[in-house]
């Protein structure tokens, strides 16, 4: 079962579904923009954790109806939103410590 | 490159290829045109990763499916029609016959032989201890666990195949998935 907190591919997977449903390629082109290039997920590695992500209920599967390939598009559950605000927040808070930790010495 | 991925698809399990495979199939086909466009050092990347990927998720799901067949939700339900995938080929029992006559007949003519000529066997001398080297038991030791390696991979394959170790897993009463029929 996914556990919070996660790790980055499935956090970089969430968040690229957060605001729109995409399909596996989509997901695969937008987790190494929003990394900055570093992530660059392999697709054995996206249907891996898409299939946990699934299995969980934190996505699902629908038929998208303007995809002439029959491309299946994945989008967010309300719990897989749910979860993903809950990392976002423990996240926040965790920069929010070191930054206070950290910055201080910097200066 | 594209055959080898191709083929790289089929190390995993069945029911996985039946429901992600054409898929993850047009995912690859779009990541290699990228990378072609990119040029041959970026598709050679590409590939590397992509074949590693596939090696890796391949043996996770096989893991997976032997240590949680609770997972794999969509292969009971196949189960229900009581038909093994797996079976012997046809040929398995008439080449198994062939081989025990020919094991039956090699014995009995080597009875045959050590009648005819009791004392042709000259007399033995004292048994001599094998002088092993480092590196041909290091051989040895790798082909015998590479041997036990494979027949283990054989009998989980076969009752992975044939489902055998899911029996107990199986709920009637579950609901079919959206889109499959039980009998399917």
């Amino acid at each position: 079962m996914e556990s919070l907190p996660m790790t980055e591919p499935v956090l970089l997977i969430l968040l690229s579904l957060a605001d729109q449903p995409r399909h596996g390629y989509a997901i695969l082109r937008d987790t190494l923009h929003m990394s900055g290039g570093r992530v660059r997920l392999s697709t054995g590695t996206l249907y891996g954790a898409l299939r946990r992500l699934l299995r969980d209920r934190w996505i699902e599967r629908f038929q998208k109806q303007d995809n002439s390939r029959g491309k299946q598009a994945y989008r967010l559950t309300a719990l897989g939103r749910r979860n993903l605000q809950t990392e976002v927040s423990r996240l926040k808070h965790l920069t929010q410590v070191a930054n206070l930790r950290v910055a201080p010495r910097e200066t | 490159m594209r055959a080898l991925l191709r083929s790289l698809l089929y190390l995993y399990p069945a029911a996985y290829r039946a429901e992600y495979g054409e898929e993850m199939w047009i995912v690859l086909e779009e990541v290699q045109t990228h990378a072609k466009k990119m040029g041959p050092l970026a598709q050679t990347l590409s590939f590397t990763r992509e074949a590693a990927g596939l090696v890796h998720g391949a043996l996770q799901e096989h893991a997976r499916g032997i240590l949680f067949p609770q997972d794999f939700s969509f292969i009971p339900q196949r189960r229900l029609s009581m038909r093994s995938e797996f079976r012997f080929p046809k040929a398995t029992v008439a080449l198994m016959t062939v081989i025990l006559a020919a094991v039956v007949v090699a014995i009995d003519k080597a009875k045959a032989i050590s009648a005819s000529a009791p004392h042709a066997s000259l007399p033995m001398g004292p048994i001599q201890p094998l002088h092993y080297s480092v590196i041909s038991t290091l051989l040895i030791t790798l082909a015998g666990l590479g041997v036990c390696g494979a027949l283990l991979w054989a009998v989980l394959f076969a009752l992975h195949r044939s489902g055998t170790q899911r029996l107990s897993d199986l709920n009637p009463s579950a609901s079919p998935r959206p889109g499959k029929t039980i009998l399917s």
